[in-house]
């Protein structure tokens, strides 16, 4: 009887949370607003070390702010703003690596060394785990003097 | 030359030598096997105590009487800093933080060998002297040559100095921040002289990771409280209103916390099950090279910081040391993986063992898009390619899944015991978690919180956090009947779990503070009040404040009518031709109000522009550090176990070690004879000292 009020609690909590989180996902189309700071907070303060254009008051950072602003609210892409910063600035002026050329490298090297630090683990575990078990089954024949 | 100068040199090269003859006279007893060498190598940790000591004596004296014949003294004191700052003065730049690390690291090997004093005929114990004798030759060596913080000035002495960097001398925080984390990176060095000394004899004896655990807790607990610490100070100073930019400085403390936190996890199922034996000597092997890869980092000016108050040409010597550490302890691991190498298999992947695997995978992971983050823009230029940044969005993008995952198996760990979990109690363990997850994901739904990240940040923490919360109350409840009250709390698994919780807040501030943060401006003349994102700002006037350091223009701010009147300030500070802003915060349990001075007074209307951000739940990263300092704590001072087989010279229990039985008798003062054969522990037995096989406690139980 418990076990079955288990299962029922399990799938009622199921439901719940696939309610809540369809519901709290939500969507909805991005404000200029949202889109003008998303596409800042990928825009480096040219006068800062590490702090992207949104978060400096530095002069250069707050015409940037100016542009995408103007930018955004004449429709303009968002590849389009940013190929205007990158001429007018410098490619190290966005904050995210590009994921063309060499940079792909910095996206794709920690998918492939997660991946293959996952499977190399598995394997050698296995590895071990069946040594281990013949090891065990033979020590106590061994032990009998067989 | 002057008399801190003397003294102060004398104390450098006492020191340097005292390393030096430790590590030629260990060498030579290791080699021709005799024991009353090694006796007579750890006394000279005494003398390189002394050297740092005097050194340490003639800098702070130089600091505070402001003897300007040193250089590092001209450079970063002057005659109106304040004695706070003056003090603190020695972490402010290059050399002087170089000996502060020199200072920390010989009381820890004073510390360390006194603790091992018994034992120090041992060759393991002669090997991990040796280790951290070398070590201390190094930072000895810097300062004797290419950092050396006693250098004089050329020509006359100067009237006055140049006074510490400006954002160094208006916080408290620079006293204590940099202590911390240099006591954690500092800390790591005994584990990690335990592990090459592990390796270069080949044994591996019973109590190995119990004897250096607490070496490695409290230096995890130091760097936690550190790292936090930092993260406060720059959210204090800097007056952007972050705390964590992935600045290549704060990535540099990171990493070696990162790996730290993995150890202290796989080092458990090295105690418990016999696992991971050569895993775990990799991680302290990396531990340790991040720290020095982090100080090549920060102090060789590679990378541009905010955090870095130094440039120097150290860069080629610490890079050295970093290679040598990694040939070497790469070397080493492939010479004697095979022979040290733990009998331990992983029976089931769902039990507590799978679990730490999996920690390990992810905090690996973490680990490994921080440091090629980092280092990434360098090596794309050095090999002549475009410049390229990799700044916060990637991090974010790379580092959040990742940290959502760690949320959820810290508290599916919890829940499972070692060997093997039946899949329907692991279950029913997670009930009550799983439901406090689901409460607290609909109420933030139906108050209105929208969003994949920050919901998935609400449920898995009050998944997380039940889960610790359930596992200490299921540790308390049986260690009392058997123990009392008090200490029933204090155990190695009540510690990791406040720990836990301590994480959780941190989290749950995270993702609400980088959420819901509003940013803006408001022009307002004196006596006037703005309304911003919930607050209303009043601005009272002007004033300008002058103290023999520095002139400061002060506006007057009141936020939401209160009594306590706000200061975000530019000030002046002597010769030092940049302003720089000073922000003020108003800090609530629910949010903060953090306000900077962006324009000043102007026109008729004394007008000023205040900038303003508002940020809900930053307190809670500060006390979800104090948590986690307090989680530390306890786990470093509880027991780990019972007082037998101390790891001692010739002791016979290397090798593939016997393994712990998975349920240790209830309340046994002794090793149970037999081992009995449950399937599963029932709740609980996590927080008992383990049986047989058990880890043993540092102590005086060794040489007969």
């Amino acid at each position: 009887v418990r076990r079955r009020w288990a299962v029922v609690s399990w799938g009622v909590m199921a439901v719940v949370l696939a309610v809540a989180l369809y519901v709290g996902v939500g969507g909805g189309s991005e404000t200029p607003a949202q889109r003008a700071a998303r596409i800042l907070s990928n825009v480096r303060c040219p006068a800062c070390a590490d702090l992207s254009a949104s978060q400096s008051n530095a002069p250069s950072a707050v015409a940037i702010r100016q542009y995408v602003d103007r930018a955004v609210s004449r429709g303009e892409s968002d590849g389009a703003i940013q190929s205007y910063l990158v001429s007018r600035y410098g490619p190290g002026v966005l904050l995210n690596p590009p994921d063309r050329g060499v940079s792909a490298l910095v996206w794709i090297l920690p998918v492939v060394v997660v991946a293959a630090g996952a499977v190399g683990g598995l394997l050698v575990l296995r590895r071990r785990g069946a040594l281990a078990s013949v090891g065990s089954r033979a020590l106590p024949g061994r032990a009998l003097g067989q | 030359m002057g008399l801190d100068a003397a003294l102060g040199r004398s104390g450098v090269l006492l020191g340097f030598l005292a390393a030096a003859a430790g590590v030629a006279t260990l060498a030579v007893g290791l080699a021709r096997g005799r024991p009353e060498l090694l006796r007579t190598g750890r006394r000279y940790a005494f003398l390189l105590l002394a050297g740092a000591l005097a050194a340490t004596a003639a800098m702070q004296h130089a600091l505070v009487t402001h003897d300007f014949s040193l250089a590092y003294v001209a450079q970063n004191n002057s005659r109106e800093t304040p004695l706070l700052f003056s003090i603190t003065g020695m972490w402010s730049a290059l050399a002087g933080s170089i000996l502060l690390w020199g200072l920390v690291l010989s009381v820890l090997i004073t510390v360390m060998v006194h603790r091992f004093r018994r034992r120090a005929g041992d060759p393991l114990v002669g090997w991990a002297t040796l280790a951290t004798y070398g070590v201390a030759a190094f930072f000895f060596g810097l300062m004797a040559g290419p950092a050396n913080p006693f250098s004089t000035v050329s020509g006359p002495v100067p009237p006055n100095g140049a006074g510490p960097n400006v954002l160094l001398q208006d916080n408290v925080l620079v006293a204590i921040h940099p202590v911390f984390l240099y006591l954690g990176f500092v800390g790591f060095t005994v584990p990690f002289a335990f592990a090459v000394a592990s390796l270069a004899t080949g044994r591996f004896p019973e109590g190995w990771t119990a004897e250096t655990r607490r070496f490695a807790l409290l230096s995890w607990t130091f760097l936690s409280v550190g790292i936090v610490l930092g993260a406060w100070w720059s959210y204090q100073v800097l007056g952007w209103g972050g705390f964590w930019a992935w600045d290549p400085v704060e990535n540099a403390a990171l990493l070696p916390w990162l790996c730290a936190t993995a150890y202290l996890h796989s080092a458990l199922a090295e105690q418990r099950r016999g696992m991971l034996r050569v895993w775990n000597l990799s991680l302290l092997l990396a531990t340790f090279s991040l720290t020095i890869f982090g100080t090549f980092l920060t102090r060789s000016g590679v990378v541009e910081s905010v955090h870095s108050f130094s440039n120097s040409d150290l860069g080629p010597v610490l890079l050295g040391f970093f290679a040598l550490v990694v040939v070497v302890g790469i070397g080493l691991i492939v010479w004697r993986a095979d022979r040290l190498r733990a009998g331990g298999s992983l029976d089931s992947a769902l039990s507590r063992e799978g679990s730490f695997l999996v920690n390990n995978l992810l905090l690996g992971a973490f680990a490994f898009v921080v440091l090629l983050g980092t280092v990434f823009p360098l090596i794309v230029q050095a090999f002549g390619h475009p410049q390229v940044t990799v700044g916060q969005p990637y991090f974010d993008t790379m580092v959040t899944p990742l940290a959502l995952a760690l949320l959820f198996f810290m508290a599916v760990g919890p829940v499972l015991p070692w060997r093997r979990a039946s899949p329907s109690s692991t279950a029913d363990r997670l009930q009550l978690p799983a439901w406090a997850a689901t409460l607290a994901l609909v109420s933030c739904v139906a108050a209105g919180v929208r969003g994949p990240l920050v919901l998935l940040a609400y449920g898995l923490g009050a998944f997380a956090g039940t889960s610790a919360l359930r596992a200490i109350a299921a540790s308390f409840w049986t260690a009392r009947a058997r123990v009392g009250t008090p200490q029933a709390l204090l155990s190695p698994h009540v510690g990791g779990m406040v720990v836990h919780l301590g994480v959780v807040i941190i989290a749950v501030a995270l993702a609400t503070s980088l959420s819901f943060g509003h940013r803006g401006q408001l022009t307002l003349a004196p006596g006037q009040s703005g309304r911003f994102a919930g607050h209303t700002i009043t601005y009272l006037g002007d004033r300008t404040v002058t103290s023999p350091s520095h002139t400061a223009l002060e506006a007057d701010v009141v936020v939401d009518g209160g009594s306590r009147v706000l200061h975000p300030a530019v000030s002046q500070y002597g010769s030092n031709a940049d302003a720089v802003g000073t922000p003020a915060i108003s800090s609530t349990l629910r949010d903060d109000v953090y306000l900077t001075l962006d324009g000043p007074p102007q026109g008729k209307r004394r007008a000023v522009v205040l900038g303003v951000i508002v940020q809900p739940l930053v307190i809670w990263l500060w006390i979800g550090g104090a948590v986690i300092a307090a989680g530390g704590l306890l786990a470093a001072a509880a027991r780990p176990g019972r007082r037998v087989g101390a790891f001692r010279a010739g002791h016979a229990a290397d090798g593939p070690r016997p393994q712990a039985p998975e349920v240790e008798a209830p309340a046994g003062r002794g090793p149970p004879l037999e081992a009995p054969q449950a399937p599963e522990a029932p709740e609980g037995t996590t927080a008992q000292p383990a049986g047989v096989g058990a880890p043993a406690l540092p102590g005086q139980g060794g040489e007969a």
